[in-house]
């Protein structure tokens, strides 16, 4: 007991050391502050690339296939979101994935995300629409299944919809003069190598027509509740994808916004992926 | 046998795969839809880190799955094989392998931003066990269910219970031998449980050998070591077993003499020590267990290369220093200092985030989160398993920086009520409409009016709602027939026509038309609903609405003829209207209702009405979604025509989760 008050008389009595010490706390434990919490999170800043679109379309198998270079793993439904860290070369060392995925591949990289999505109708939403709003994003990848498009083309081109429309708004959104970096959208058309697959220009023109579609059709339909009588006719609450009052939809309308979209076929499952890999690394 | 084994991710990748017989994907595609992320079925979820036991079975048309799932690796383990089998030895394997998989790919697993993880090697270890389980479970096929019998006499339904449930005379002996023939293993599980006070008898079972004395001892530790932990036990009790009572020895002197401990007069326990087969056993095991936490294990490992003999140890001892470790977790950090530390440390990350939360943490914010949910009316039964959804998937989870427990509550509460109330695939009623009435070319299908009925309690707004739905398609220039579906209240039908009558008025200029069908009061709800269908298909109808008599969900008698009604007019789309007003009976009602039109056939949709009169408080939405997996398509907002919405999944939420 005696030591302790002691000890607190010194404390408490001005002199030097105790000056010095108590200034040293009060400089020091805010740069300490800092740097714990600067250390615990984690860096974030990479460049990165969403993959998108309907269930089974085999948007995880190309993320395997993109990180493995060989082959694609056997994939089930997702459930929660996978980003894979890729590396595109600067100088045109490695020219194909399955040269970048290597390790020791000549020339020097760049690194990036690329960011699967869940495709199952309660979670793609969520997920996509977070992603969307992160001022990282250089690209996006919507793969649609070319094989079953006759039944799944709805699905395909309402989200294909909700994501377009997502887009558009985050151009205008922004509250400075200066445009928000342009993010490009390429549609992957998989399983080209099965024998019902449409060709990747059928494909545009069959999700343009359905993207036409949907948009009488909403334009036409109910309002969302927790829309306000005030709100109705205002432009926060306009849907309308692409040109106003346009007759027939076409992904060049999307250039007003600054999107630009394109259609490439391919095949996950015979590596015949080259020309999306292209396009991603004309986005990083 | 088995069909096929898995270890896929959450994020869906394939970790690795052993395939006996081709196993169509959409088997476990399907099962990951319904169980982890749609929730069907009453005690779905994922659970975390339990048994496979103790997991629902999950049938497919002819497949069975077993499974269990790892929270904080997000790992999942299927089993599949066909559901005509029964394989006992199933649980085990899957838990096996988990431990094992775990233990040697565990940090492989958590590194962030890869999908790759190394584990060609699991081979080897899944055929030992697949091995070793199989011919164990072959000769013992009765073993689990006597298991089930001993722990839970009462639960005799359960999943692993292959044999049907013995009739009571038989049930007494059966009980009876798999108990004696159980004895040896769990003896030592149930350490209180009275040991046989005659050794010998419990011996002499041994000794006759039933399927347990054929196997050899391995497989028999392997089925031992659920019970870890009793091994910890036993060996004290053992030893204040022999130690009460002394020998008094009288000496030549006539002294006692104190010192000759070395006899003993109580020989049974030595007996029992040395001949009882399961004595042994445990005795054992114990040195065993010893054995590996000097790490003998681990040098083997490192060599790289098994005969079967180390492979065989060393699944063992994963196995079993997975049990200890389990064993072990309760113990608490002692030291006040320690504690003292740990207290500012958790103050500091309070505020500043990066904190992990635990059980004690989560607990007083979940009270908090529950009756706020309640407040909202969000039925009881409801709110409590939202909570306890965020519950599980925030234990063990880091807090962000500066991000409050409460905040991160808040967040998590936010993602499942969104996932809960986000329908699987979303309903654009005009373009289902006009897929109906004029189908593709190529679809071979005839056009046929598209049919909506509307059922619910007693003056929840059934005919204002359909009033309201029939106003919107007019807008969009459909031709809609509404048919008096309810003959039994009086003015019903005159309430239609004075509807039908306004809506003309409203539309006339838009160029919609609309009729009413009504065969007056009395006659049966299901002929006129079919008449009225095809009647519109005759006349070209494009829509048809059917109005139906308001009934209790509770009364037998009325809830029975919705299943003919279903039946006789064929419904694309089935509504139900509830209230918003309505607290937790809104539960029983959307049940009630999804289960009356008789299998296959459940509803479509909800509509909730009046939402305008209960503000923020617009909990009927989660409880009846959570009730019935149905989505909630459209919500009344006032009293006009034109007052129907679309319902918004984050408008929702919002006023959930607002606090005024």
């Amino acid at each position: 007991m005696e030591v302790l008050k002691q000890f607190l008389e010194y404390l408490l009595t001005p002199s030097t050391e105790v000056f010095i010490i108590g200034a040293l706390i009060i400089f020091l434990l805010p740069v300490i502050v800092h740097f714990y919490i600067v250390q615990t999170t984690p860096y974030t800043s990479l460049p990165s690339i969403l993959l998108v679109g309907p269930p089974a379309a085999g948007k995880t198998s190309l993320l395997t296939l993109l990180e493995r270079g060989d082959s694609a793993a056997a994939t089930h439904t997702s459930q929660i979101p996978q980003s894979v860290e890729l590396t595109v070369s600067d100088d045109h060392g490695a020219t194909t994935f399955r040269e970048a995925a290597r390790i020791d591949a000549p020339g020097s990289h760049r690194k990036f995300l690329l960011v699967d999505t869940p495709g199952h109708g309660k979670l793609r939403n969520q997920h996509a629409m977070t992603h969307i709003a992160s001022n990282t994003l250089r690209g996006i990848v919507y793969m649609v299944d070319a094989a079953s498009l006759d039944d799944g083309l709805a699905d395909a081109a309402s989200f294909l919809y909700d994501v377009l429309l997502a887009l558009q708004k985050r151009t205008g959104a922004g509250k400075t003069s200066k445009a928000p970096t342009a993010i490009h959208v390429l549609i992957a058309a998989n399983k080209l190598d099965l024998f019902t697959a449409l060709p990747a220009s059928l494909v545009r023109s069959n999700l343009e027509a359905e993207l036409g579609r949907i948009r009488q059709s909403r334009s036409k339909g109910l309002l969302d509740s927790g829309v306000g009588v005030d709100d109705i006719g205002s432009e926060e609450q306009d849907d309308w994808l692409g040109q106003y009052g346009s007759e027939k939809f076409s992904f060049g309308q999307m250039r007003e916004f600054d999107i630009e979209v394109d259609v490439i076929g391919g095949s996950v499952l015979d590596g015949k992926v080259d020309k999306w890999w292209d396009w991603i690394s004309d986005r990083i | 046998m088995l069909d096929t084994f898995e270890i896929l991710t959450t994020s869906g990748v394939v970790l690795w795969s052993r395939t006996y017989a081709p196993v169509n994907p959409s088997v476990i595609n399907n099962f990951i839809s319904d169980v982890f992320i749609e929730e069907k079925g009453a005690v779905a979820g994922a659970r975390n880190s339990q048994p496979a036991a103790s997991n629902p079975l999950y049938k497919a048309d002819q497949h069975t799955l077993k499974w269990t799932f790892v929270k904080e690796l997000g790992v999942i383990f299927v089993a599949v094989y066909r559901s005509l089998l029964h394989l006992s030895w199933i649980d085990k394997l899957v838990d096996n392998l988990k431990t094992i998989f775990i233990d040697l790919y565990g940090d492989q697993l958590k590194k962030p931003n890869t999908t790759i993880v190394e584990c060609r090697k699991f081979d080897e270890y899944f055929d030992q066990q697949y091995r070793e389980l199989e011919s164990s479970g072959s000769l013992n096929t009765a073993r689990p269910a006597a298991i089930a019998f001993l722990s839970e006499e009462n639960a005799i339904q359960d999943d692993t219970g292959d044999e049907p449930p013995l009739p009571p005379g038989l049930k007494h002996r059966g009980k009876a031998q798999n108990n004696s023939q159980e004895r040896p293993s769990t003896a030592e599980s149930t350490p209180n449980t009275s040991r046989p006070s005659t050794p010998s008898g419990n011996h002499l079972v041994v000794a006759k050998g039933g399927p347990m004395g054929k196997m050899s001892r391995r497989a028999r530790k392997i089925k031992n070591n659920s019970a870890p932990v009793s091994s910890g036990d036993e060996a004290p009790a053992r030893k204040t077993k022999k130690a009460p009572k002394k020998g008094r020895k009288w000496d030549a002197d006539g002294f006692a003499d104190e010192e000759d401990d070395s006899l003993q007069l109580d020989y049974s326990a030595v007996h029992n020590t040395l001949t009882s087969d399961s004595e042994i056993d445990v005795v054992a095991r114990s040195t065993a267990g010893e054995g590996v936490d000097s790490s003998s294990w681990g040098t083997k490992t490192s060599k790289g290369q098994f005969v079967l003999k180390d492979l065989d140890d060393e699944v063992h001892s994963i196995l079993e220093s997975a049990e200890a470790k389990n064993a072990s977790k309760t113990e608490t950090k002692g030291g006040l200092v320690g504690s003292g530390l740990s207290t500012i440390s958790s103050l500091f990350r309070n505020v500043v985030g990066g904190k992990t939360l635990t059980k004690e943490d989560l607990d007083k914010a979940m009270k908090g989160m529950e009756d706020h949910l309640l407040r909202k009316n969000v039925a009881r039964e409801a709110a409590i398993r939202l909570c306890e959804g965020v519950e599980k998937e925030l234990l063990g989870v880091k807090t962000g920086s500066f991000e409050s427990i409460d905040a991160r509550i808040a967040k998590a509460m936010e993602a499942s009520l969104t996932k809960m109330l986000t329908p699987t695939s979303s309903l654009d009623l005009l373009r289902e409409i006009d897929s109906v009435i004029k189908p593709p070319a190529t679809s071979m299908r005839k056009p046929r009016p598209y049919v909506i009925s509307i059922v619910g309690v007693n003056g929840v707004g059934k005919s204002t709602n359909l009033s309201k739905i029939c106003y919107f398609l007019l807008q969009n220039k459909y031709k809609v027939l509404i048919a008096a579906g309810d003959t039994f209240r009086s003015g019903a039908v005159e309430q239609l026509k004075v509807h039908v009558r306004n809506l003309k008025e409203l539309t006339e200029r838009e160029g919609g038309r609309v009729e009413i069908f009504e065969k007056g009061y009395g006659g049966d709800a299901a002929t006129v609903a079919k008449d009225a269908v095809r009647e519109a298909a005759n006349e070209g109808f494009d829509v048809v609405l059917i109005d139906t008599a308001g009934r209790r969900h509770n009364d037998q008698r009325l809830m029975s003829s919705l299943e003919k009604f279903a039946k006789f007019a064929q419904p694309d789309k089935i509504l139900m209207v509830g209230e918003a007003l309505v607290g937790t009976d809104s539960v029983a009602q959307a049940r009630n209702f999804n289960s009356s039109f008789g299998p296959g056939r459940t509803l479509d949709g909800f509509i909730i009405s009046k939402c305008d009169t209960v503000g923020d408080m617009v909990g009927t939405l989660v409880s009846i979604v959570h009730a019935t997996n149905v989505p909630v398509l459209f919500v009344g907002v006032g009293q006009h025509y034109s007052d129907i919405r679309n319902f918004s999944v984050k408008w929702a939420v919002e006023k959930l989760l607002s606090n005024s």
